[in-house]
């Protein structure tokens, strides 16, 4: 912001609004499949790494040790695994299939069978790795909730939007009374802010019977 | 001016040396005014402006419509996403005590906020805009005319507008390095009464 006034993005990334409800790309998915099942991970990580498709997002390192799924060969999608990650420089991101892939491989596990997915491109080293078992008390000690850093790199945390959709509802709301004070409760421009208002509250009364949930 | 304890803005904060926004606020900053945008113009409105700022700060009703006024720099009736990123920088500037070192830094984009009618000249009309937005004092006001009015128009242009800065940034720092050392004087005064007794 010096000589000319900062030009800041036209377009938000719509993050709020945009989230469509696909089982692939909904966040709240991770949260549900994932979440329970982080401690029963039996895999074996290994040491790759993979750049994302998506903007590059520094990583939040935190204070503690991160951990990324990487690629093990060029031939395989699915090859999920991951390794230590250092708290400092490197950038990482997953990408969204890869996540869903990993995910419904730990379920597979979960239900107590080494399965191999054709439809997946599963190699059997990996269905190896996979009925191996086995697991690191400090690897699973420090695995970061993997919903979490979905988020981290695609949006602002969930505590944040509400924060903000809660103040934005209350502002807005006594603008509603401007509007109506000053141009009339059937002016267009009312009736817009109204059905926004509505809209917003629907919106934060979803999530929230989500996150109970 | 105080920022309301809780809100969204009290959360953010301004890079100390550059008194910017880090790309992660910003971020965070677009969403909200997203928010706000309620009818989908990329802009605030007179009334939004006027609630947004009555709800997240105390300033009454009169000063948010001279910064309303002042931000309109196109006269549009409505500030878009880089006039609201400047407010919110000037506002956690006050907030955080950085107001010489923002005034400091970007000293070019304040100037051409204070200065009305393109004249390219600040006059002691803008004075009330310094003191609330920049928490500057009358005697400093008095002081800034008497001491940077080179040309002696009482008005000041840009270059002499940047020396007060300079000047106001000297001031600040000396007068932080003397908090420190009374602070550190103070503290070897208890360390050595500690010692005696």
């Amino acid at each position: 912001m010096e000589e000319k006034p900062f030009k800041a993005l036209a377009k938000s990334s719509g993050h709020h609004d945009s989230v469509k409800p696909s089982s692939k790309s909904d966040i709240r998915n991770l949260w549900t499949m994932a979440t329970l099942s982080q401690p029963k991970v039996n895999v074996q990580l290994t040491h790759v790494y993979e750049d994302s498709e998506q903007e590059s997002s520094s990583v939040s390192s935190g204070t503690g040790h991160w951990y990324n799924q990487e690629k093990a060969g060029p031939d395989s999608d699915s090859d999920r695994v991951w390794e230590e990650w250092s708290d400092t420089d490197k950038k990482a991101s997953i990408k969204q299939g890869e996540l869903d892939d990993y995910t419904s491989l730990e379920l597979k596990q979960r239900a107590g069978s080494s399965l191999r997915s054709d439809s997946e491109g599963v190699e059997d080293p990996k269905t190896k790795m996979v009925s191996s078992s086995i697991s690191s008390p400090r690897i699973l000690k420090h695995t970061p909730h993997r919903a979490y850093w979905v988020e981290q790199q695609n949006r602002l945390p969930l505590p944040l939007i509400e924060l903000m959709e809660s103040e934005a509802l209350e502002i807005l709301t006594k603008a509603l009374q401007s509007y109506r004070s000053g141009i009339g409760k059937d002016h267009f421009l009312t009736k817009q802010l109204q059905r926004y208002i509505e809209g917003l509250k629907r919106r934060r009364n979803k999530r929230q019977h989500v996150s109970v949930h | 001016m105080k920022l309301k304890p809780g809100s969204f803005l009290w959360y953010l904060y301004l890079d100390k040396l550059y008194c910017l926004l880090s790309l992660r606020n910003v971020k965070a900053l677009v969403d909200y005014f997203h928010l706000l945008d309620v009818h989908r113009n990329n802009t605030l409105n007179d009334v939004l402006f006027y609630h947004f700022l009555h709800h997240v700060t105390n300033w009454n009703r009169r000063q948010i419509m001279s910064v309303f006024n002042m931000l309109d720099w196109d006269a549009v009736g409505e500030i878009g996403f880089d006039q609201f990123y400047m407010l919110v920088c000037i506002l956690l500037a006050q907030q955080n005590h950085l107001e010489e070192q923002f005034v400091f830094r970007h000293s070019r984009p304040v100037f051409e906020l204070l200065e009305k009618d393109g004249e390219l000249r600040i006059g002691a009309e803008n004075s009330h805009m310094y003191k609330f937005l920049f928490n500057i004092k009358e005697e400093e006001i008095r002081e800034f005319y008497h001491d940077f009015d080179i040309i002696g128009d009482c008005r000041l242009n840009y270059k002499e507008f940047k020396l007060f800065t300079i000047f106001a940034m000297d001031k600040y720092l000396e007068k932080q390095k003397a908090e420190k050392k009374d602070k550190q004087n103070e503290v070897l005064l208890q360390n050595s009464k500690s010692h005696v007794v």
